[in-house]
């Protein structure tokens, strides 16, 4: 098996409704504490508001979805990474974090261009009872290292595992599919394998509305956005005028 | 030389002796070589996996995964759900992609829906006023109350089995059955009043509809079934400077469906009354619809003034709404004077405007209405928690959280989130008739009864919810209508037995008729409607508001800014 997952997401789909955050943190068991605030929350998956900048009826509002880009190229949380807990899956492309290993140092966190990982700085805990409502395919969060969307990879190994009991060496397509893929509303967000010429997700990354954030960096992520509108595009650079409106969703 | 200093001293019998100063280099010294080697790095290392497995850490509950279809029960949309259940408890909610309506989508609190069964807030003992009691001191009480006069019965989610069950009550006691509709329902009602039409058989064509003009209406933001209208704006070119489906949002402020509507009117807060009005009179100044409807008694100068909008942005505003048709108008409430438009573009009974989707429906009497003379009110679970009864009598209210202080004289434990037998009628603003049967798929881990369990306990002669809900699915199936969703798509005459159709529906499938798009019927207004009281601005929390929110839902306004923060109740 060998694949580049990734993901074009249509900001023009989306609604900023935050149901891909919610299926998130309960797909992967992340906790929800009363003392957890913007700063120290944990979000993997996080939804910002953008806007053109404008005042009045020709205001326009946008919603992106910011997570972990799965970064191909020189993928800045592997390089500073004392531990060797985070690595770039050379089956997959997903970019790992291996909790076990990882000191909480938090030097990735500082590397990350995207802003996409979070550091857990509490045990994981609920409400009495509730924890017979956790996801059993997924370990609960721990405590004082970091965290980041890892592409839901027990998703993967449970259709792997299925496909093992068919006796197939490759996973169906549809047995994979990330969690907030799956509760998108609008199907704004499409997964897939850029490495597939065939993908129909790769073949929307090469469309001319496509864009990554950052690309001028070079670190080649695997998380592309596509919009119509001239002012979304404009805010994948953070130099562009309307860059300076992106506000913190 | 420092081996003679040494050999010196032992031969000269002193003893070597270590110092204070000895001491503190030792102990730098091991230190600073402590750090050149693995050793503290493995011990940080293993303190974090340790911290995994202390024995306070929650672990997830083990054993064999399934999934179950079922139906979302927190408020009358009625979206499909796919459970994942592990050992008896569900860990997981989905969106069921077989549904016709909701096509797979939910709302953000249905993806945490499962986890509020333990809530800390769940309501777990029966309460009379602030002290515990028994269900059955409540059932005496109750038993006592209804015998010494009319008992008013308030329904949050009309249609039900258990609608029935309260209903079929309160007309054999002498009392009365109202319903707390939901601003989506409530949108109807002028219809209603103008053609007989009973609001809850109504519903918007949006599939076939080409414009939709929305009156502060949050379309993108959970109202009506939150996956129907949603994926239909996405497929039909959301972005495009020319969409398929135009949307215009007339809103005071951005609200999340203002800013992503193909056009946004910014009005002044609670003019939208006053604007319906200005655009009738632009739509027929400019003859854009038949002469013959009832003109606005409102100047344009009028609606202009009061909306902050001008002339002739009202005016263009008309042509852009028969620009490209069928064009239909959404109310946020039900304000008379936005409903006319309706009337006035002839969206009634046509393709992509409002159409009837059932028959046989029954005019609800709103729970606002006045009360009257009545001994005990009694309030199902699905009545939304702000809602209080201005009435002097004993209050039994069920509710399976407790959203605070109110006015209640008894609250009830209701079932949870899936711990009911309940069955789901078309959800308001659907074009076509649906059913389906959620069973319960959980065990409630405390002693519940929902409000048409507590009277069939106290009147064996009222039908149970189980056997309505049989005696719907032998009807629905004696009709030879529709198509049933589930693995597949059937048509009901494919089904082979009324036995096998019940059961797929008790497995989660849908059943659903076809819309009744040619089913035209007459509405002529004699005048246009007076303006009524300014509909409030648009929040997140406005269309349904849970009693309380699973805790993950401060991911959304807590761990982040996109949404605002509950208002908490009072």
């Amino acid at each position: 098996m060998s694949a580049r997952y990734g993901m074009v997401i249509d900001v023009d789909r989306c609604t900023g409704c935050g149901a891909c955050m919610m299926a998130c943190a309960a797909e992967n068991n992340v906790p929800a504490l009363p003392q957890a605030t913007a700063r120290t929350g944990l979000t993997p998956l996080l939804v910002r508001k953008v806007s053109n900048g404008n005042n009045g009826e020709t205001r326009r509002e946008a919603f992106i979805p910011i997570m972990c880009m799965h970064c191909e190229h020189d993928t800045p949380c592997v390089k500073v990474c004392p531990q060797q807990a985070v690595e770039v899956d050379e089956a997959t492309g997903i970019v790992m974090q291996m909790a076990q290993r990882c000191l909480g140092c938090r030097y990735c966190m500082t590397a990350c261009p995207y802003h996409a990982r979070y550091f857990n700085w509490w045990d994981p805990a609920w409400p009495p009872g509730m924890e017979k409502s956790l996801n059993p395919g997924v370990a609960v969060r721990m405590r004082g290292v970091v965290e980041k969307c890892n592409l839901c990879h027990a998703r993967l190994h449970s259709a792997k595992e299925k496909a093992a009991v068919a006796g197939k060496r490759e996973i169906d397509p549809a047995d994979y599919v990330p969690a907030c893929v799956e509760a998108c509303s609008t199907n704004a967000i499409h997964f897939g394998d850029l490495g597939d010429a065939n993908d129909p997700v790769s073949k929307e990354a090469h469309s001319p509305q496509a864009f990554r954030l950052l690309a001028r960096l070079g670190t080649e992520p695997k998380l592309y956005y596509k919009s119509n509108e001239a002012w979304v595009r404009a805010l994948a650079e953070p130099n562009s005028p309307q860059a300076s409106e992106v506000q913190r969703g | 030389m420092w081996k003679s200093v040494a050999w010196d001293a032992i031969n000269e019998g002193k003893a070597m002796k270590v110092t204070r100063r000895d001491l503190l280099v030792w102990g730098a010294g091991a230190a600073a070589g402590l750090l050149a080697t693995p050793v503290p790095w493995k011990v940080l290392d293993d303190v974090s996996i340790w911290s995994q497995n202390w024995p306070w850490i929650p672990q997830p509950t083990r054993g064999p995964v399934e999934v179950k279809q079922s139906f979302c029960t927190l408020c009358p949309k009625a979206c499909g759900l796919r459970v994942r259940m592990a050992n008896g408890w569900a860990v997981g909610v989905a969106g069921s992609s077989t549904h016709p309506i909701s096509r797979g989508a939910l709302c953000p609190l249905a993806f945490a829906a499962h986890q509020l069964n333990w809530h800390p807030q769940r309501l777990r003992n029966v309460r009379h006023g602030s002290s515990l009691s028994t269900w059955a001191e409540a059932q005496s009480a109750f038993a006592k109350a209804s015998k010494e006069g009319p008992v008013v019965v308030i329904d949050g989610y009309s249609g039900r089995a258990a609608s029935s069950v309260l209903e079929t009550f309160a007309g054999k006691q002498g009392g009365s059955y109202r319903v707390v509709a939901t601003p989506e329902l409530r949108a109807f009602t002028p219809y209603e009043q103008w053609t007989g039409i009973p609001a809850a058989s109504l519903g918007y064509d949006f599939e076939n509809a080409r414009t939709i003009v929305s009156f502060g209406a949050p379309l993108l933001d959970g109202w009506g079934t939150p996956g129907r209208l949603t994926r239909l704006w996405a497929e039909s070119g959301a972005g495009l400077s020319d969409p398929q489906l135009r949307l215009i949002q007339i809103d005071s402020s951005l609200s999340r469906t203002a800013a992503r509507a193909w056009q946004w009117i910014e009005i002044r807060e609670g003019s939208e009354s006053a604007l319906a009005s200005g655009l009738a009179g632009a739509l027929l100044e400019q003859n854009l619809v038949p002469a013959h409807s009832p003109v606005p008694s409102m100047t344009l100068a009028e609606s202009s003034a009061q909306a902050g909008l001008s002339v002739e942005r009202i005016r263009e505003l008309a042509r852009l709404v028969v620009a490209k048709t069928p064009a239909l108008v959404v109310a946020r409430d039900d304000d008379p004077a936005i409903a006319a438009l309706n009337v006035l573009l002839g969206s009634l009974g046509n393709r992509g405007g409002i159409v009837p989707h059932s028959e046989g429906v029954k005019p609800y009497v709103a729970a606002e209405s006045a009360i009257g003379n009545a001994r005990a009110v009694l309030i199902d679970a699905s009545v939304p928690w702000e809602f209080v009864p201005q009435v002097e009598a004993e209050i039994f209210r069920f509710a399976a959280w407790d959203g605070g202080a109110t006015k209640a004289d008894w609250l009830l434990p209701a079932p949870g989130f899936l711990e009911d037998l309940t069955d789901l009628p078309t959800a308001p603003g659907c074009s076509a008739q649906t059913y389906g049967v959620a069973p319960a798929l959980v065990k409630a881990t405390i002693e519940v009864q929902s409000a048409a369990q507590f009277l069939c306990s106290l009147d064996a002669s009222l039908p149970t919810t189980a056997k309505i809900i049989d005696s719907r699915c032998e009807d629905l199936f004696r009709r030879r209508e529709g198509n049933l969703y589930g693995q597949q798509i059937a048509a009901i005459d494919k089904v082979s037995s009324v036995q096998s159709f019940k059961e797929q529906l008790w497995k989660g499938a849908v059943w659903a008729g076809e819309a009744s798009l040619s089913k035209a019927f007459a509405c002529h207004l004699k005048e246009w409607p007076a303006q009524t009281r300014p509909v409030s601005a648009e929040t997140w929390a406005t269309q349904w508001k849970p009693v309380v929110m699973p805790p993950l839902a401060s991911k959304l306004y807590q761990e982040s800014g996109l949404r605002e923060p509950p208002r908490r109740n009072a």
